[in-house]
């Protein structure tokens, strides 16, 4: 039998959305009263490519359990290459998370448009489902700072 | 023994050059001071100086970062130097014309006991690709390898953090590291906590691979100037091998490249995105 994993408080998502697309579809969602789960922090950013990987870093040193990133769709993009550059870091950015021995569950990008409320809803769902399954963060040593 | 004929061509060639006044000065390996030191960096302004240059299998320091003196510079450079010169062009951090990369064949520089250095035990490289004069060797061009990565695990991972003592020597050795203020030195943001844990070493070397992204020659320096024996290098190599894979780039190889980081491509694959990773 696997270990059940033990959650004392709700997990906790860090979420970087673009100003143009994902921060609208998030805003969408809720105005279309989707349902899902409170855990995410929306964090908004002028674009996906001004997410600096150290950010998503930092997020998980200092004890977040998830960090999901939401831009444009490629070619949509308000600053029209700011998503793709942002493609390619991420990629990268998750494939050393992999190398380093992250979970790569805890780490999430995807592109979520001003018209997708339904798919933001759905994205934050799996998401935190996920995180869930995985249990609290253990790679940082401090334990959580966001102790509910 | 043919370091010490490369040796002598390599005085030949830079007395030639500072006589002719084709370069204002060399930057090479002097002679080192005990067996057990590694050739210190010089720079050979005069044609009295090429005398001082030395070749041997302690040449292990990464001579680019010492890049550019004033006027027009030759550089010694193994291939893995070459490659980082190669790379600091292709950034717009030195202009092609400023630099002479005088490209020395290499089988591999030792530790002071005597056996191959790790990175240089990993190398395939032989000769460097890109040169503006070759120091011939008899070695073959390439070798195969054999694999010598090891596992990805958390468990690898924090054995390694433990070790590593937050002094910054890997930073100072890279070629790469040329940022007027590392993000690990800046207050604001301020990124490293102020205790030096596990959070503070993974901030720092995370990012640190995310910053060599693409840029990563494989020299080895930041390993070798590692006071504690961290093997620095795994993660970044892991990112380096995937990006060859991904996007076909290595550092260094193309002076007419662009930085694969800082291109973009309709074509790129979602790789690790939610929902797969098909094109879009």
């Amino acid at each position: 039998m696997e270990d059940r994993v033990v959650w004392k408080r709700a997990p906790v998502i860090i979420a970087f959305l673009c100003n143009w697309c994902s921060y609208a579809g998030a805003d969408l969602a809720g105005t279309s009263r989707q349902q899902y789960p409170p855990s995410v922090r929306v964090i908004r950013v002028p674009c996906s490519g001004r997410v600096n990987p150290i950010y998503i870093i930092k997020a998980l040193a200092d004890g977040a359990d998830g960090v999901m990133v939401s831009g444009c769709h490629p070619g949509d993009c308000h600053y029209l290459a700011g998503n793709m550059y942002a493609r390619r870091r991420f990629a990268v950015l998750k494939k050393l998370l992999e190398i380093s021995g992250m979970e790569p569950d805890r780490v999430h990008f995807t592109w979520v448009s001003a018209s997708e409320g339904t798919r933001f809803a759905e994205v934050v769902r799996d998401v935190t489902d996920k995180v869930r399954a995985l249990g609290p963060n253990a790679l940082a040593d401090g334990g959580s700072r966001y102790e509910l | 023994m043919s370091f010490e004929t490369q040796q002598k061509e390599l005085r030949d060639l830079c007395a030639a050059l500072l006589r002719d006044g084709a370069v204002e000065s060399v930057i090479g390996f002097g002679e080192r001071s005990d067996s057990c030191c590694v050739c210190p960096p010089i720079a050979a302004k005069r044609e009295k100086d090429a005398g001082k240059l030395a070749w041997n299998s302690r040449c292990v320091p990464n001579l680019a970062p010492y890049l550019p003196l004033r006027g027009k510079t030759a550089i010694v450079a193994k291939p893995c130097d070459a490659r980082a010169v190669v790379n600091l062009i292709v950034e717009r951090q030195i202009p092609r014309e400023s630099v002479r990369i005088i490209g020395m064949d290499c089988a591999g520089m030792t530790g002071a006991d005597g056996n191959p250095l790790r990175a240089c035990a990993e190398c395939g490289e032989r000769r460097a690709p890109v040169a503006d004069d070759i120091i011939a060797n008899e070695i073959s061009s390439r070798r195969e390898l054999e694999d010598t990565r090891g596992e990805y695990s958390a468990k690898r991972f924090k054995d390694e953090m433990k070790k590593c003592i937050l002094c910054f020597s890997c930073r100072q050795a890279c070629y790469g590291c040329y940022c007027q203020t590392c993000f690990a030195d800046r207050v604001l943001p301020n990124w490293q906590p102020a205790e030096p844990g596990f959070g503070a070493k993974m901030t720092y070397h995370l990012g640190r691979a995310m910053h060599l992204a693409g840029r990563c020659v494989e020299c080895g320096a930041c390993e070798n100037a590692c006071a504690s024996g961290v093997d620095v290098r795994y993660i970044i190599r892991g990112v380096t091998e995937f990006i060859e894979k991904e996007y076909g780039f290595r550092a260094g190889i193309d002076i007419e490249a662009s930085p694969v980081m800082q291109s973009c491509s309709m074509d790129d694959r979602n790789v690790g995105f939610w929902g797969g990773d098909e094109r879009e």
